[in-house]
């Protein structure tokens, strides 16, 4: 590494000469102060994510503004056309019907999400022997990612070939010829279903996180006074684990927001365009149509939306923290 | 970590009603525990036989004959057929790539972060973790014609540092906590020493950040193995396709009908090493979760 770091460490008195000689520019090093030498250390160790994070996110949200303000093509010339994408953004049919889909959408999954969830860190918070085997099996589908396991569903959702069919028709729900991906309501409740069986796992691990850290002498006392399991979990758990609560909603919520994997690999977004999430609408618009200014703008309202989101994630964090405090 | 601490009081073993009692609510809980985990491992397993199934029988309903049949063609057909050995290649490298760069330059920003005071380090730390909160999904347009013009499109080399990005805010986070953990006089000791940075980190503080790095490279490596949407945007020559790329070839690219047999060996194929990255470094991955920063 470079002069700087390796003096750094050195202590600031008594300063012994360097034992690989002192060039020019170690003896410069050496003339500085003690903290400003550390001072620039610093700087020079938190530089490369600095950059990193100023190249691929600081100036691409800086640029993705401007591109939202002009007619942007993927190849020619652009025009700055001030706020025309967004008043055409908000008339546009299909960007309304997207943003209404991925909204239905993350408002069927969060429930199913939350209550398997919540049920599984209930029977894997204890010590019991068992419960580590039953952690990591309900949070394998989390692990190998939304894109693999798409791809092997699309086959159980194959008319007459599909797991799905089989098991659906063997208990009279389904036709043994049912197709999934190509009707809007099938295909939304397989993916609904499938989404649930692969996020309900983070949700258990972020709540089993905030159970584990209740203390036992609460349910100890809670048990001396003759307390129900209802009684204590509905006074001393849900209260003590709002933050976490609130953490793995919005965690939830976002993950519902941005979806894309599942739409894109088992319905392209179809029938037509009628399963076409936010982030599938952007890509699209952006890639297949390069429209990309336009694409842009639906991108910034995204990115708004997620930011509130956010914010108000920090906020109720913040808030039943020093609730739970008190 | 989680292991330590455990909710429910155990119970005082007293009379032998209640040790009964305490046994059938045992049995009750491994019933119903099992029974919950098989719904999730189920799904993977028939995945997994699928995928050793020939062609004739994966296109039809599934059966008790469909076990007598089982056959590697799936894969060797991949294999010779579509490559499939290069593509897990491809993501290999970028997975491996971006775990190693993002260790490197969250270990760096983490020391720095924890342990020297400068101007400005307070408002740096801010960006880095805002970053946590900007989806990436919605940064594709200007994200490509930047990294276009960098010529970094195309390239695994772009793709890993695209990644990395993305990573770095949780793992600085948590190679920051790392280091805030490790007593003070320890480096100091070191430096006293006359260990040179890089030494003390190699040297002196290796053991006890090894832990947070090892968390930073498994989420590093776990979610660029099989990321979707960033490689479909800015990967267009197919000898540079990852594995759910190539996978998605095998979906669209087909002429006619899709071979599913195929499609499922490689979707196997991507799930390996999750699996066994997830089962031998599960406790580095829990201690992830529970540092209070998860990506959206």
């Amino acid at each position: 590494m470079i002069g700087p770091d390796q003096a750094l460490a050195r202590p600031a008195t008594a300063a012994p000469p360097g034992p690989r000689g002192a060039g020019g520019r170690r003896v410069r090093w050496w003339h500085l102060s003690m903290s400003r030498r550390r001072a620039l250390t610093g700087m020079g160790l938190v530089a490369p994510s600095l950059v990193m994070v100023a190249v691929f996110v600081l100036f691409p949200l800086g640029f993705a503004v401007y591109i939202s303000l002009t007619n942007w093509p993927l190849i020619g010339p652009y025009h700055f056309i001030g706020g025309q994408n967004y008043s055409l953004l908000i008339h546009d049919p299909q960007f309304i019907h997207s943003v209404l889909f991925t909204l239905l959408y993350t408002g069927i999954v969060t429930v199913p999400i939350f209550v398997l969830g919540y049920a599984m860190a209930v029977l894997v918070r204890s010590n019991r022997r068992g419960a580590t085997f039953f952690r990591t099996a309900f949070f394998l589908p989390f692990i190998i990612g939304l894109a693999t396991e798409s791809f092997m569903l699309l086959l159980e959702l194959q008319p007459d070939s599909g797991a799905a069919d089989y098991v659906l028709s063997k208990i009279g729900l389904a036709h043994q010829s049912t197709a999934w991906t190509v009707n809007y309501g099938l295909a939304l409740a397989a993916i609904c279903v499938f989404v649930t069986w692969f996020a309900s796992g983070l949700t258990m691990m972020l709540l089993m996180a905030g159970m584990q850290g209740i203390p036992t002498e609460l349910y100890e006392a809670a048990e001396v006074d003759g307390g129900t399991w209802w009684q204590k979990e509905a006074r001393i758990t849900l209260p003590l684990l709002r933050p976490n609560i609130a953490l793995a909603l919005i965690i939830s919520v976002i993950g519902s927001f941005l979806a894309f994997n599942q739409f894109y690999i088992l319905t392209e977004g179809g029938p037509g365009t009628s399963t076409q999430p936010v982030v599938m609408w952007i890509y699209e618009e952006a890639f297949v149509q390069y429209h990309l200014g336009y694409a842009t703008a639906g991108a910034i309202a995204l990115v708004v939306v997620i930011a509130i989101i956010s914010a108000a994630q920090f906020y109720l964090l913040r808030d039943s923290s020093s609730r739970a405090v008190r | 970590m989680t292991a330590a601490t455990a909710t429910r009081p155990t119970r005082a073993t007293g009379p032998a009603r209640r040790d009964a009692r305490g046994r059938a609510g045992y049995a009750l809980y491994l019933t119903g525990g099992t029974l919950a985990a098989l719904l999730f491992l189920l799904p993977l397993v028939w995945a997994v036989l699928r995928s050793f199934m020939p062609d004739s029988l994966v296109t039809q309903a599934p059966s008790g004959h469909d076990f007598a049949h089982l056959t590697f063609a799936n894969y060797s057909g991949l294999v010779k057929a579509n490559d499939i050995l290069h593509y897990t290649l491809n993501s290999l490298l970028v997975a491996i790539g971006t775990a190693l760069l993002t260790a490197v330059i969250a270990t760096m920003a983490g020391y720095g972060f924890a342990r020297f005071r400068f101007r400005g380090s307070g408002i740096v730390f801010a960006l880095v973790l805002v970053t946590m909160m900007i989806p990436f999904q919605a940064l594709l347009t200007p994200l490509f014609l930047e990294m276009h013009s960098l010529g970094l499109t195309n390239s695994l080399a772009g793709l890993a540092l695209f990644y990395t990005t993305f990573n770095l805010p949780f793992g600085v986070f948590v190679m920051r906590n790392t280091f805030l953990q490790i007593p003070w006089e320890l480096s100091e000791a070191a430096s006293v020493d006359g260990a040179g940075l890089a030494r003390t980190l190699v040297s002196v503080l290796r053991p006890l950040i090894l832990p947070g790095i090892a968390t930073t490279v498994l989420y590093a490596f776990l979610f660029s193995w099989t990321e979707f949407v960033g490689a479909l945007t800015f990967l267009t020559s197919n000898n540079l396709f990852t594995l759910p790329l190539a996978l998605l070839n095998l979906e669209y690219g087909s002429v006619g009908q899709v071979n599913f047999g195929y499609l499922e060996a490689g979707a196997v194929i991507a799930m390996i090493p999750c699996v066994l990255l997830y089962l031998g470094l599960q406790r580095y991955y829990v201690r992830g979760l529970m540092s209070g920063v998860i990506k959206g």
